[in-house]
């Protein structure tokens, strides 16, 4: 039992993408019980919704920029490869997550 | 009989008569009733939201176009919305559920025969190909006309995805996908511009550093900030007084702060049905190889992408200005994200080539948005998804392939008769993309040398 989590997602403008894969893991999280809200927000905003969160699900994972909280790419979420490998990289970031 | 009933639906209005539409799908889909049930009253709760946007806008910002046009006699009266409320417009075109066949099959039968690698899951861009059918039919009146250029618009993306596969790998390092969006297939224009640029000497010496930039500059590409600096700007050019100035900007701010959240409730309505379609095609090819076609969000991380679109703000406004019969009011669609996008790959990410081109081709944007905007207009007006003030156009400037649109548009008007212009644009579209064709192929080539050998010496 923890506190719900805080799962930011982003892309180009906070509308298609960034939803979808936000609502994907939003389900996926479910299924496996674990307590998250997911916010879907636009890149250009990003920074100023990071400040509470405890991850970043980034659909441009290549981005260097330093975020100050984990980052995991949104891709296999995108393209239904990798979810369940990407999955246990959330769980075990949320886990560790005060 | 059949038809006063098909009537009655339509004038329901888009928020009754797609959900409505979309309940049926999701049965057929095999959906779960209360599932289907939730998503398509989403879709309508989507619509009306969507509206109460729109008619909140026109309330404010009409009134200060028309103040605009009258103080400055510049007769810029077709305001842009950007891309989220010009969605909505065309979903609730009643033959829109269509474009999702159209572009599976064409994919699937393209796969089949080997003449595309991309298997395109983007189930949410449909709705470009339901524009640019829209934008025919507004055209042309034929409805079969809007479909057959969608269709060719599905198989121009899908070529235009293996023409950018490595180039893109190059540019992100995310290995298995591709961009088969509509923005894409503008590097018909951007690349022979760029290749062009190669002649200029020094222009690779310049090397402008777009990381830093964006830290400079991030704050102005914020909608509320956006949406305030451009509604002050109208006002002050409309001679309002101070009260009225800062109004119209807060009020410009929570448009542009709330069009992207009503949009996302078309996405929470058409994921089950995106998901579906894309699980549908997955499904059909277990054994070939080939790579996703997703949506173009994957570049958003490149910061030379956001600087290019908001170093091109003061252009926009600028050009609206001084170009010659263009009747573009710059609003919603003042970041061209649809042209920085194509740019970033086809430069490499370079920000100088990228606002070279971005300025050059500025105005072809803003004269198709000009020529699009009745029938944008028409479009909002018979399907009543919002209430438009007389003599008050809408439209979208920095719409996906503004070039692909209007040649097809006018091309298809040949089976109306008229010959020209549309068989000489349409002769120099063809040539122009055999060209683009063979340069690409060749680029692609080099990029896919280059993966290869750093693979290797790792």
């Amino acid at each position: 039992m923890g506190q719900r989590k805080k799962i930011v997602v982003a892309c180009g403008s906070g509308v298609a993408t960034s939803k979808s894969v936000a609502e994907r893991v939003k389900e996926l999280c479910k299924q496996r019980k674990i307590d998250v809200e997911t916010l879907a927000v636009d890149f250009r905003s990003v920074k100023s919704h990071l400040k509470d969160a405890d991850l970043f699900i980034s659909i441009a994972p290549y981005d260097p920029t330093d975020y100050g909280v984990p980052v995991v790419s949104g891709i296999p979420f995108m393209t239904g490869i990798g979810m369940d490998k990407a999955m246990d990289e959330i769980e075990k970031i949320l886990k560790n997550a005060k | 009989m059949l038809k006063t009933i098909i009537q009655y639906i339509l004038d329901l209005g888009p928020s009754v008569f797609l959900p409505i539409l979309m309940i049926i799908i999701g049965l057929i889909v095999r959906m779960k009733p209360s599932k289907a049930i939730s998503a398509a009253l989403t879709l309508g709760v989507a619509f009306a939201g969507m509206s109460v946007i729109l008619n909140f806008m026109f309330d404010q910002i009409s009134p200060a176009a028309q103040a605009f046009v009258k103080a400055t006699g510049l007769k810029l009266n077709a305001l842009d919305l950007g891309w989220t409320p010009v969605a909505a417009i065309a979903w609730s075109w009643p033959y829109a559920f269509l474009m999702f066949p159209i572009q599976i099959i064409i994919n699937l039968i393209m796969l089949a025969f080997k003449w595309t690698d991309c298997l395109n899951i983007d189930m949410w861009n449909v709705w470009n190909k339901v524009l640019t059918a829209v934008l025919v039919q507004g055209v042309t009146g034929s409805v079969t006309l809007g479909l057959v250029v969608g269709a060719i618009e599905v198989v121009l993306e899908l070529k235009n995805a293996d023409l950018l596969h490595n180039q893109i790998y190059e540019l992100t390092k995310i290995p298995g996908i591709s961009l088969p969006h509509a923005l894409g297939l503008t590097a018909v224009i951007l690349a022979p511009l760029n290749r062009l640029l190669d002649f200029i000497p020094g222009i690779n010496r310049i090397n402008l550093n777009s990381e830093a930039l964006k830290e400079k500059l991030g704050i102005f590409g914020e909608n509320h900030i956006l949406g305030f600096i451009i509604g002050v700007l109208i006002a002050i050019f409309a001679r309002y007084d101070l009260k009225h100035t800062l109004i119209l900007g807060v009020s410009s701010a929570a448009a542009l702060t709330l069009f992207p959240m009503a949009a996302t409730l078309f996405i929470t309505a058409l994921l089950p049905i995106s998901d579906a379609a894309a699980e549908f095609m997955k499904k059909r090819f277990p054994g070939r190889q080939f790579y996703i076609g997703l949506d173009w969000p994957f570049l958003a991380g490149q910061p030379s992408l956001w600087v290019t679109t908001i170093l091109l703000v003061p252009v926009i406004l600028l050009m609206a200005i001084i170009l010659p019969g263009n009747i573009v009011l710059p609003f919603g669609g003042i970041l061209n994200i649809c042209l920085a996008a194509t740019a970033v790959v086809v430069t490499g990410g370079n920000l100088l080539r990228m606002l070279i081109l971005g300025i050059i081709t500025t105005p072809l944007y803003m004269y198709v948005a000009t020529y699009f905007a009745p029938m944008i207009t028409n479009l909002a007006k018979q399907v009543k998804t919002i209430e438009i003030p007389a003599g008050q156009l809408i439209t979208w400037n920095g719409m996906e392939a503004p070039e692909f649109r209007y040649v097809f548009s006018v091309a298809a008007k040949m089976f109306k008769g008229d010959i020209l212009p549309g068989l000489p644009l349409l002769i120099g579209y063809a040539l122009l993309y055999w060209w683009y064709f063979k340069y690409m192929l060749k680029k692609e080539k080099e990029a896919a040398e280059r993966i290869s050998a750093t693979s290797q010496s790792l």
